[in-house]
């Protein structure tokens, strides 16, 4: 079934191959470095223990009980991103794609801030998060929408100015609640410290769900990218498979966003790495995507922990940023 | 040989001690303030605009709050103070407000940039801020000599060194100093050791798990305070400490040594001010409920 994908410079299989070893090398080094350097016997050692329930001693709290499930929790939030990404480059046929079009990332960041600033309980916050992201996409479909159509310039325009609005609001919010302004912004650049397994059990149905959801439709995917009326006349319901995208990746932000906030940069560059390395199809370019942001996220939250960087979306966005500007040049010499 | 070291002492002490209570400032006065700009004060000022609540709480505590004709959003100490025209805060500073009420002076801090600005509307700016434990009698001195009242400024750095002192006693001879983590902000913000907070809660009997290395308001990897497993946790609720990850084997939760900090404390414990004592009296029975009974 790979085979069918248009292919360009390595093969998917030994790149699926390199890809999951680099995820599998970015969770055990996550794992075993941090502030408090803990031996790969010992990180072992406490893994066996925990999966064992056998009782904890020394540093397998620290091993157990903080380093993996934020590391489990950086590589689910990178996965989700990146295949979200994926799937919106492909959707809207357009390169600047991300969960930050459509609004759908500021929409949750407004639905989790609210429900911090109020001090809701922790498991609301992704459920907050969903709802507004959902009304923030039907802002945007509305707005967006010509006739029956949803032409993609209207609709990266129109969640442009959403999630301008909304980014506006959650400041606002920030700026009200001073009692949790710091808390708030952290959260605002992206934080995945104190996540736990209670927090990485909430988030894992969203992601896999929406996650899941856009995997199915990779092959409708590549579909439209031959143009919408190759695509319509091909048999593809090109607004419904739209809409139905929208909602899964939606469904994916919201639970990404939920505890560890906004995280720049992941959903946009992770497909175009992969675009450059294994070509453009779908039914590639989405599990590879989530392999490769699942190991990126997990070692840019490496690197927050052990030098002043401090956060994750501090660390993603420093290297994103420069990093998407040199695709911009390469594409344009292309 | 013999020497009067004592009575020499006594005599520079004394005479000091009547020059300062003599002397007035002379006006003109001309200070270096903490943005580092020289700043000429032509007379005493009378009308006074704070916008930072510790240096509200000092001019008051020199006997001029009458002489306070605004005060920022967030002052809110002594009474008197939360009648007056509020001005703003750091983030939304209302200068038009600052420059309608005809301030002789406004005190600022070296934050937000209100100096620039106000100094163009011909208001005097004077950058005040006391950051470190020291600094907290410094400043108050240096606030002391630009509003006139030195004698006052010194009596009330004697005073809060004497509140700072009857609590240091007891708490030196506490027989047992836990190990402490002071949370500041949930995301997780702690205090150094050479910070204000720091020194005050060194001098409370505790002994603080953060190092001088990692700053004075350093952001915390949680893995650490884990690590360090602190005897006493301050700044959270049982319950929020509770539900982290990996915390309910830290020592503190498992004694029940974990302590919110009361609205009132925090207020007090976050300003370099003149209830200092206080805050360090309140931090004090916190850390050692036994001392106080």
């Amino acid at each position: 079934m790979q085979a069918a994908a248009p292919r360009r410079g390595l093969g998917v299989g030994l790149g699926t191959l390199l890809l999951a070893a680099l995820l599998l090398a970015a969770v055990v080094l996550g794992t075993g470095l941090g502030s408090v350097t803990i031996p790969p016997g010992e990180v072992l050692g406490a893994l066996w223990r925990g999966a064992t329930r056998q009782a904890l001693e020394g540093n397998d709290v620290i091993v157990w009980q903080i380093r993996l499930p934020r590391v489990v929790m950086g590589a689910l939030v990178g996965a989700s991103l990146s295949v979200c990404g994926g799937a919106f480059q492909g959707v809207f046929r357009n390169p600047l794609a991300d969960p930050y079009l459509l609004g759908v990332a500021s929409g949750s960041a407004l639905g989790a801030t609210v429900a911090i600033v109020a001090g809701w309980p922790r498991a609301l916050i992704p459920v907050s998060a969903l709802l507004t992201a959902l009304v923030a996409v039907a802002c945007t479909l509305s707005l967006a929408r010509e006739g029956r159509r949803f032409p993609p310039t209207r609709l990266i325009l129109a969640g442009v100015v959403v999630g301008s609005v909304l980014s506006a609001a959650t400041t606002a919010l920030i700026l009200r609640g001073e009692d949790r302004a710091r808390q708030v912004l952290a959260y605002t650049l992206g934080d995945l410290g104190f996540s736990g397994w209670r927090d990485v059990l909430t988030v894992l149905p969203y992601a896999a769900l929406g996650c899941g959801a856009l995997l199915l439709l990779a092959r409708a995917l590549d579909t439209l990218q031959l143009g919408e009326l190759t695509a319509r006349s091909l048999g593809v319901p090109v607004e419904r498979l739209r809409l139905i995208a929208v909602l899964a990746a939606s469904l994916a932000t919201a639970g990404a966003v939920a505890y560890v906030g906004v995280i720049g940069f992941v959903g946009l560059i992770v497909p175009h790495m992969i675009r450059l390395a294994f070509g453009p199809g779908h039914r590639t370019l989405l599990p590879l995507s989530a392999l490769l942001g699942g190991a990126l996220l997990v070692g840019a939250d490496l690197l927050a922990r052990t030098t002043p960087l401090s956060q994750v979306g501090i660390v993603t966005t420093l290297l994103g940023g420069p990093f998407f500007l040199w695709l911009l040049r390469k594409e344009r010499h292309d | 040989m013999t020497f009067p070291v004592k009575g020499i002492l006594t005599l520079i002490t004394l005479s000091g001690a009547l020059s300062g209570a003599a002397a007035a400032t002379s006006y003109p006065l001309t200070i270096t303030d903490d943005l580092g700009r020289k700043v000429t004060l032509k007379a005493e000022p009378k009308r006074i605009v704070s916008v930072l609540p510790s240096t509200s709480e000092t001019v008051c505590a020199l006997g001029l709050c009458d002489r306070l004709v605004g005060v920022d959003d967030y002052s809110d100490y002594p009474q008197q103070v939360t009648k007056l025209p509020k001005v703003g805060g750091l983030y939304n500073p209302n200068i038009e407000a600052m420059v309608a009420l005809k301030p002789d002076v406004v005190l600022v801090s070296q934050y937000g940039k209100l100096a620039e600005p106000l100094t163009q509307a011909g208001v005097t700016v004077i950058a005040v801020n006391p950051e470190t434990y020291d600094e907290v009698f410094s400043k108050t001195l240096l606030l002391g000599k630009i509003l006139n009242r030195e004698a006052q400024a010194k009596a009330l750095v004697g005073k809060i060194k004497g509140d700072i002192a009857r609590v240091e006693i007891l708490t030196k001879n506490a027989v047992r100093q836990p190990t402490a983590y002071f949370e500041i902000d949930p995301t997780p913000y702690s205090i150094g050791p050479n910070s204000f907070m720091g020194v005050l809660l060194t001098k409370a009997g505790a002994r603080n798990i953060i190092p001088a290395s990692m700053g004075d308001f350093p952001k915390v990897d949680p893995e650490f305070i884990v690590k360090a497993n602190p005897q006493l946790i301050l700044g959270v609720d049982a319950k929020t400490a509770g539900a982290r990850p990996g915390w309910s084997g830290i020592s503190a939760l498992k004694a029940g040594k974990v302590r919110d900090i009361p609205a009132e404390l925090n207020s007090m414990l976050g300003r370099p001010g003149p209830r200092l004592g206080q805050a360090l009296m309140g931090l004090a029975k916190l850390i050692h409920p036994e001392l106080f009974k």
